[in-house]
């Protein structure tokens, strides 16, 4: 194999070990949980109703809908884990034909006061008031004789019940901070976070609430916040830091477009500048000044900003300013001490640099009067950004200072109309002018 | 995660409230990163052997007051402090030059690069912070610390206080001293660019000492005095806005003729005077059912420019669609005692339209594209031809001699000059180029694939590249791999001998020991034709310790 071939070939190779290695790996997630049983897997025929929302699994009114669905379609799975729901229930006949009040099955939740509160009716307090089975021992559940008593009328699968065994609800607890007692106490009822449930047949994740709706009331910061508040760290669960909590077994939690326009999009590493600018307090909900800093103040390329061989082709990129190298560094020094080290730099040692070898155009084209189309004047007008990050005053003092004493050329860099302008800047510091003009210079006069 | 410590030093620290044994929440991080690589001058004559070893050693203790209660006063101190290091400085020079980069002595200075150091210690930042003091109506936060707002990512020494009213919005008021290169524990990186700033330890007036006068252009640090307010809105969620103000001033004395005053020695200035002055607002509006409107601009008092300036409009198509378009705009401006602020120069303005889709949960998409324009004070071209019509003789329409970089005599320059301050002759010119910009993720259960590509094409060249990676997690997030590949291609018009192509790839595995530490390594192998292989190791060590 050739010198020229074998990097080809080595990155072949690291192609396909980093699919390999990414498509490869068990999927953990699914192993713990073990198969879901959803209503619609193992739902039993002999029954029709209460396995889905709506009949049929058909999709939901948007009406019936906890508010917020219209932008946040599924409930987020970091904060609401995936669930597995083994029994058949009607709300709709519950609630709406027989008249029962949430707080029938669910009273546990009037005096929830933490998240992780398991809300779900005990079967021995409510079921068994109509259905023909005794729950008091849950061990030993005892059914009666009446259909409705049977374990697969509410319990799914055709072995439910068969050994005194049925499958688990699994319903994880949320991440999240939250009270039900305190909503109930203030007259927030179930239907205001969770949709029309009485219209619906099975409850699922899908009725669990979503932030776009938590905000119609959560929705003022600050001493004007009033008993709603509407910091994330009323909600969502924190680090002894104080910051949010993002990074759970179900994924990391992403705000979305909607809150702030900061969705943390593919893109979005090139766009947080804008809404940083605007609150570095939202960002720190979720951030410390050091993931700020490890870009924006940083030892170790970050490739997202950065690529492979970036330093073979930064030339070309600072040239285009893109991205803007003053986000991250100071030029004089970060940018300027590396190029005076390899020669680049004017005002450092020419580090091996020949005497035909330069860095831009020959001095006739670059640098020589008249100014034709590729004179620095045209480069350092578009982007001056790029000359700092080499020169020094000095540099460009030897041609753009005052002649004489203050050892330059003469030549004016100034654009059309300064002498109109500088008077200010110079009454509240003279040390720029000062630099290529003596201060008794008549030019200096126009200034001050 | 809370553990019972007395915390007497920390509660006298934030205020003199009664120390008693308390919870308090303590972490202590450790971050060590090790990296070689070399970097090649552009005449290929010797590399630089970069060695850097950098170690971030970090200690909080949150809660300072005891146990934590939403709403109620809190305390918080942080330090961070970063070590950076580099034995590969002066590794590349022959035993001759031994040193030179850091001993002026060596070489006549030859190579010698001012404030160039193996080692640099940086206190980033150490701050003690309260909050929702006096029933939420106030915060504060003393020693060297952050800001970030629309005048851009600050640090400085001081103290800050906030007003938080129930009239919709906050009050904020600092002062200090903002962090300067060449001052103890500090970084060049929060001053305004355009002034080499730094300690002049090394320089006297003895022999093999540098001189003044050999750095004209190398300014010295001193204390900068700085003083700033905002106001923020803080109310309804889907608006939000902040006012901000700063200035900063110079101390110390500046070296201002750059080729000494006879005999041999240099003039300067002395006394308080501006480095920077602005002001700036930045605001979004955001309707979760609609889109959002964002916008922000940083005004330059002391140049009377504005610096930067930006605009966006989101529209969120259904629940899987963003579209938006978004213009910014930046003119370069520097410290009020940099010369670089009165060269004629011109502003960038990008303007683009997005689109972000996120078909499923596993997989999102954001491109755009539109049109980055730079600007002259005329155009190149015509103001060549214009200068040799200026410069032509009577009778004659053109200049016969006007070549590029002739080197005209005085009487011509004369005419040229006065061709030059033509307002005629200066109006703006735009010169654009194309921008576009691809990337997605796609999300496997334990890892990522995730795509990166960007084009700038026109008239500064062109540069288009993208790199795909992948990352992933075994054994629980025990171990984790990636791998990135990458192919950019360059090309500057002003020297089109630096034309490459580059091919890269990057294999990385860590490990994690410990639930909150890592040890990683990551090899990186590229291919252009300039400088041929090139190679990067990096190995890293993270340690999180909480209690």
């Amino acid at each position: 194999m050739s010198a020229k071939t074998w990097p080809t070939v080595l990155m072949a190779t690291a192609v396909i070990a980093a699919c390999f290695i990414a498509c490869a790996m068990p999927d953990a997630q699914a192993d713990n949980q073990g198969t879901p049983a959803t209503a619609g897997s193992a739902a039993a025929p002999k029954y029709k109703t209460g396995l889905y929302p709506v009949a049929d699994d058909a999709e939901v009114p948007l009406e019936w809908m906890p508010p917020g669905t219209g932008v946040s379609p599924i409930p987020s799975e970091e904060i609401f884990p995936p669930q597995t729901i083994s029994i058949r229930f009607n709300h709709k006949k519950h609630v709406g034909d027989f008249k029962l009040s949430c707080k029938v099955c669910h009273a546990a939740a009037y005096d929830s006061e933490v998240s992780s509160d398991r809300l779900l009716p005990k079967p021995n307090e409510t079921c068994d008031n109509c259905h023909d089975v005794d729950h008091g021992d849950l061990a030993a559940v005892k059914a009666g004789t009446e259909e409705n008593g049977q374990c697969t009328f509410c319990h799914l699968g055709d072995a439910a019940g068969r050994n005194g065994k049925v499958s688990k609800v699994v319903i994880p607890p949320p991440n999240l901070r939250m009270t039900h007692k305190k909503h109930l106490d203030r007259n927030i009822q179930c239907a205001q976070c969770h949709g029309q449930i009485d219209k619906l047949e099975l409850a699922t994740r899908d009725q669990l609430p979503r932030m776009a709706g938590c905000f119609s009331c959560h929705a003022m910061s600050g001493a004007a916040q009033g008993e709603a508040k509407g910091q994330c760290i009323n909600c969502h669960v924190t680090q002894p830091s104080g910051q949010m909590m993002t990074t759970f077994a179900t994924g990391d939690l992403m705000p979305p477009d909607w809150l702030h326009m900061a969705g943390h999009d593919a893109d979005w590493i090139e766009r947080h500048k804008t809404i940083a600018a605007n609150d570095s307090k939202f960002c720190a909900n979720c951030h410390k000044e050091e993931d700020c800093a490890s870009c924006h103040d940083g030892k170790v390329r970050n490739r997202k900003v950065h690529p492979n061989d970036w330093i073979s082709m930064h030339p070309e990129a600072a040239r285009m300013n893109n991205p803007r190298c003053t986000s991250c560094h100071q030029e004089t020094t970060f940018c300027a001490d590396c190029h005076r080290r390899v020669g680049v730099a004017r005002d450092g040692p020419d580090g091996g640099r020949g005497p035909s070898d330069h860095f831009h155009p020959p001095r006739d084209v670059w640098s020589s009067s008249p100014r034709g189309p590729q004179h620095h004047a045209w480069e350092a007008e578009q982007n001056i950004n790029a000359c700092v990050a080499c020169h020094t005053e000095r540099d460009c003092a030897s041609c753009h200072a005052m002649r004489g004493i203050m050892g330059g050329g003469g030549v004016n860099p100034h654009p059309v109309g300064f002498d109109k302008s500088c008077g200010s800047a110079f009454a509240r510091n003279p040390r720029p002018c000062l630099v290529c003009h003596e201060r008794n210079d008549p030019h200096l006069g126009e200034c001050q | 995660m809370q553990r019972r410590v007395g915390v007497v030093v920390a509660i006298g620290l934030v205020g003199g409230v009664a120390s008693k044994a308390h919870a308090v929440d303590v972490e202590i991080s450790n971050d060590t990163t090790f990296q070689a690589y070399e970097v090649m001058n552009p005449w290929s004559t010797y590399s630089l052997e970069r060695r850097r070893i950098t170690e971030q050693l970090g200690f909080a203790m949150y809660h300072l007051q005891g146990d934590y209660a939403p709403g109620k006063a809190d305390y918080t101190m942080r330090i961070m402090l970063r070590l950076d290091a580099d034995p590969g400085i002066n590794a590349h020079l022959d035993d001759q030059q031994a040193g030179a980069e850091t001993d002026f002595a060596v070489g006549l200075g030859s190579r010698y690069v001012p404030d160039l150091a193996y080692v640099d210690l940086n206190l980033m930042h150490a701050y003690v912070e309260g909050r929702n003091l006096a029933k939420g109506w106030l915060g504060f936060k003393i020693g060297r610390q952050y800001m970030s707002d629309v005048l851009g990512w600050w640090n400085f020494d001081g103290g800050l206080v906030r007003l938080t009213t129930p009239y919709f919005f906050d009050l904020e008021a600092y002062g200090g001293l903002e962090q300067r290169g060449g001052l103890p524990l500090s970084s060049t990186r929060y001053e305004q660019q355009g002034v080499w700033r730094g300690t002049h330890a090394d320089f006297g007036g003895e022999g093999t000492d540098p001189r003044i006068l050999d750095y004209p252009s190398y300014q010295f640090a001193a204390p900068a005095p700085a003083f700033g307010l905002a106001i923020e809105s803080n109310g309804p969620n889907w608006i939000h806005g902040r006012f901000s103000y700063r200035r900063v001033y110079q101390s110390g004395d500046a070296i201002l003729n750059q080729f000494g005053t006879p005999p041999g020695g240099t003039t300067s200035l002395s006394g308080l005077r501006v480095s920077s002055d602005r002001l700036g607002y930045a605001a979004n509006i955001n309707i979760f059912k609609l889109g959002g409107l964002k916008g922000g601009f940083t005004y330059d008092l002391y140049s009377k420019v504005f610096s930067y300036g930006f605009a966006g409009l989101e529209a969120y198509l259904g629940k899987k669609v963003t579209v938006g378009a978004d213009f910014d705009y930046y003119e370069p401006t520097f410290d009020a005692d940099s010369i670089f602020n009165w060269f004629s120069k011109q502003p960038q303005m990008t303007a683009t339209a997005r689109v972000e889709a996120r078909p499923t949960k596993k997989f999102d998409l954001s491109a755009s594209g539109g049109a980055k324009m730079f600007f002259t004070a005329g155009d190149p071209d015509a103001y060549f031809q214009g200068q040799c019509d200026a410069t032509a003789l009577p009778g004659e329409t053109t200049n016969p001699n006007c070549d590029v970089g002739a080197g005209l005599d005085t009487a011509v320059n004369a005419k040229l000059r006065a061709y030059g301050q033509d307002p005629d002759n200066n109006t703006q010119e735009a010169h654009v180029d194309g921008v576009g910009q691809l990337a997605g993720r796609y999300r496997v259960p334990h890892g990522k694939f995730e795509l990166r590509s960007m084009a700038q094409v026109g008239a500064r060249g062109r540069r288009v590249g993208g790199d795909l990676s992948a990352e992933g997690t075994l054994v629980g997030g025990k171990w984790a791999f990636g791998g990135r590949v990458s192919v950019y291609d360059w090309h500057d018009p002003t020297r089109e001998d630096r034309d490459a192509t580059s091919f890269g790839y990057v294999l990385a595995a860590a490990w994690k020991p410990l639930d909150l530490s890592k040890i990683g390594v990551e090899w990186e192998h590229d291919y252009n034709a300039l400088v041929g292989q090139r190679f990067r190791v990096l190995a890293s060590l993270n340690v999180l310790w909480i209690k």
